[in-house]
C-alpha cells in the first residue's frame, strides 16, 4: 500500500517537475517607434512581463500602458489620454505559440523563429504572425522580435491634424531575457 | 495506517493541484505583473483653468511659452468693435525644474506688471497600489507693478509696488471627462489705491472642466471674493467668472474664453475685476500654450 502511494507521489512530483519547464522575464523591453519627417516618436517600457512554456512553446507577454515612457512628457500624456485610453484599457497582451517548437530551440544558439498568436491592444484582439529569434546568448535564454502594427487595426484613431506627425505604422521591438520560473 | 493514507492522498492532491494551477499562463502572468500606482494625469489640459492656475504643471525639463490676450469689454459697443479695439497682453515662460516644482516669470501690460511664481506639487491623486483622492499643489507668486507712482512728491518705496499671492490648489479628476478644483487664495498687496481698499484679500476659487471630445473641453471658473468691497469705495469690484474651451493640437493648447476680468494674474483678476457680466462687461480672450522639451533621455 505504502509503496503504491510512494510511486504516485514520485509520479506527481515528476509531473510537477515537467510542468516547471517555464521561463519568465519580469523586466522585458518593449518599444514602439514611428518616424515621420515632422517628428520621431519612441515609447519604451522596461517592465513588461513574459512567460515561456517549454513544454509546448507557448509564449505570453503583458505590459501596462502606463509603464511606457517618452522623451516628451506631453507625448506620454497624449499616449495615455488620447490614443491608448489607458484608464479603460490598462494592458496590452500577446498570447502565441512558437511555430514548429522543439525544446532544443531553447538551448541552441539564437535562431530565427516565427510566432503566431493574438495581440490585444486598446481592447481589440488581432491574430498576427511575427518574426523573432530565440536561443542561448551569453548563457541566458533570450528572445527578440521586431514587427509592425497599424494603430487603426486596433481602433486607435489618429486625427488628421496630427496625421503627418504620427507614422502609419508603428515598429514594435521586443527583447526579453528569461530565467527559469520560480527561481 | 489509515491516517498515513490520507496524508499521502492529501500530499498527492497538493502536488497535482499545484500543477494544474501553474498550467494557466494567463493566471501566472497576472500574478507576476506588479500592481502599480495609477496617478491621475491630465486633470486639466493646461496649467491654467482659464485665468487661474490649475493643478497641472510642466514636467521636468519641459518649457511652456504662454501668450494670453484679453480684449476690451463687450459693452464698448460698435464704436469700440465690442471690445476688440483694445487688448491687454500677458506672456510668460514657465519651466519644470523637477516633476514637482515649476518656476515661471511673466509680464502683463495691465498695470505694467512683472510676475514670478513657483508651483509645488504636494500630493498626486492616485489609485491602484496607493490611494489618494485628490491632487494638491501650492502656488505662490510675487507681482511687481511698474507703473509710475501716482504721487511723485510723496516718499515712494520699492516695496509699495509688490503684491504676494498664496494659493492651495485642490483638484480631483472624477472620471475621464470631469475634473473639479478648489483654490483657496490669500493675496497681500503692500500698497492699495485708497485707504478703503483692503491690503489682504481672501478668496475661494472654483474651477471645472468637462471633456467634450478627446481634444476639446469646456471649462468654467469662478473666484468668490470674501471682502471685495466696502460701501465707501467709488469703484465696485465683482467676482471673476469665466467660461471657455480648451482646444489641444499636439504641442499647443488654445484656450478661448469669455470673462469679466481684464487681468491675467491672480493679484489682478481676483481683487480687481471691475466689469459685470450682467452689464455686458464681458471680455473675449485667449491663452496660447506651446510646450518645448529639453529632455535628453529619460
Amino acid at each position: 500500500m505504502k509503496k503504491i502511494f510512494l510511486v504516485l507521489i514520485v509520479l506527481g512530483a515528476s509531473f510537477g517537475a515537467f510542468s516547471q519547464g517555464k521561463f519568465i522575464a519580469k523586466n522585458a523591453y518593449i518599444s514602439f517607434y514611428s518616424s515621420t519627417p515632422m517628428e520621431d516618436i519612441l515609447g519604451e517600457s522596461n517592465e513588461a512581463v513574459t512567460i515561456l512554456d517549454s513544454s509546448n512553446g507557448e509564449i505570453v507577454f503583458q505590459a501596462l500602458m502606463t509603464t511606457f515612457h517618452f522623451k516628451r512628457a506631453l507625448m506620454e500624456e497624449h499616449f495615455n489620454e488620447n490614443y491608448m485610453e489607458s484608464t479603460k484599457f490598462p494592458k496590452a497582451k500577446f498570447k502565441g505559440t512558437i511555430e514548429g517548437f522543439k525544446k532544443e530551440m531553447l538551448i541552441a544558439p539564437v535562431a530565427n523563429i516565427k510566432i503566431t498568436g493574438v495581440l490585444n491592444v486598446h481592447g481589440v484582439d488581432k491574430t498576427i504572425t511575427v518574426p523573432g529569434t530565440i536561443g542561448m546568448e551569453g548563457g541566458k535564454l533570450v528572445a527578440t522580435s521586431k514587427f509592425k502594427v497599424t494603430p487603426e487595426d486596433y481602433g486607435i484613431a489618429i486625427p488628421s491634424l496630427v496625421r503627418d506627425k504620427i507614422g502609419k505604422e508603428m515598429e514594435i521591438t521586443v527583447k526579453a531575457s528569461y530565467l527559469p520560473y520560480g527561481q | 495506517m489509515k491516517r498515513i493514507q490520507y496524508i499521502f492522498i492529501a500530499l498527492f492532491l497538493l502536488i497535482f493541484s499545484g500543477n494544474t494551477y501553474s498550467q494557466d499562463l494567463d493566471a501566472l502572468l497576472n500574478a507576476e505583473t506588479k500592481p502599480t500606482i495609477d496617478y491621475a494625469t491630465a486633470t486639466f489640459k493646461a496649467s491654467r483653468i482659464i485665468n487661474g492656475h490649475s493643478i497641472e504643471q510642466m514636467k521636468k525639463r519641459q518649457l511652456d511659452f504662454r501668450i494670453s490676450h484679453r480684449f476690451g469689454p463687450l459693452n464698448d459697443g460698435a464704436y469700440g468693435l465690442f471690445g476688440l479695439d483694445q487688448s491687454k497682453i500677458h506672456f510668460s515662460l514657465e519651466y519644470g525644474v523637477t516633476d514637482w516644482l515649476m518656476l515661471g516669470a511673466g509680464r502683463g501690460s495691465l498695470n505694467k506688471t512683472y510676475d514670478s511664481f513657483a508651483k509645488f506639487r504636494l500630493l498626486r491623486q492616485s489609485s491602484g497600489a496607493k490611494w489618494m483622492p485628490v491632487s494638491l499643489s501650492y502656488f505662490t507668486s510675487v507681482e511687481l507693478n511698474t507703473l509710475k507712482f501716482q504721487d511723485p512728491t510723496r516718499t515712494n518705496y520699492f516695496s509699495s509696488r509688490l503684491a504676494f499671492v498664496h494659493q492651495l490648489l485642490i483638484a480631483r479628476k472624477f472620471n475621464d471627462k470631469f475634473s473639479f478644483q478648489l483654490s483657496p487664495t490669500f493675496i497681500h498687496r503692500n500698497l492699495v489705491k485708497t485707504e478703503l481698499d483692503m491690503n489682504d484679500v481672501y478668496a475661494m476659487g472654483f474651477g471645472a472642466r468637462y471633456k467634450l471630445s478627446k481634444r476639446l473641453s469646456l471649462n468654467a471658473e469662478y473666484y468668490y471674493n470674501y471682502n471685495p468691497n466696502n460701501k465707501f469705495q467709488d469703484t465696485k469690484y465683482y467676482n471673476s467668472a469665466s467660461v471657455g474651451v480648451d482646444i489641444e493640437t499636439g504641442g499647443h493648447v488654445f484656450q478661448i474664453m469669455l470673462t469679466n476680468s481684464l487681468g491675467m494674474r491672480e493679484g489682478s483678476f481676483i481683487p480687481q475685476t471691475t466689469d459685470d457680466w450682467f452689464d455686458k462687461g464681458i471680455h473675449l480672450g485667449f491663452n496660447i500654450s506651446r510646450v518645448f522639451s529639453f529632455q535628453k533621455d529619460r
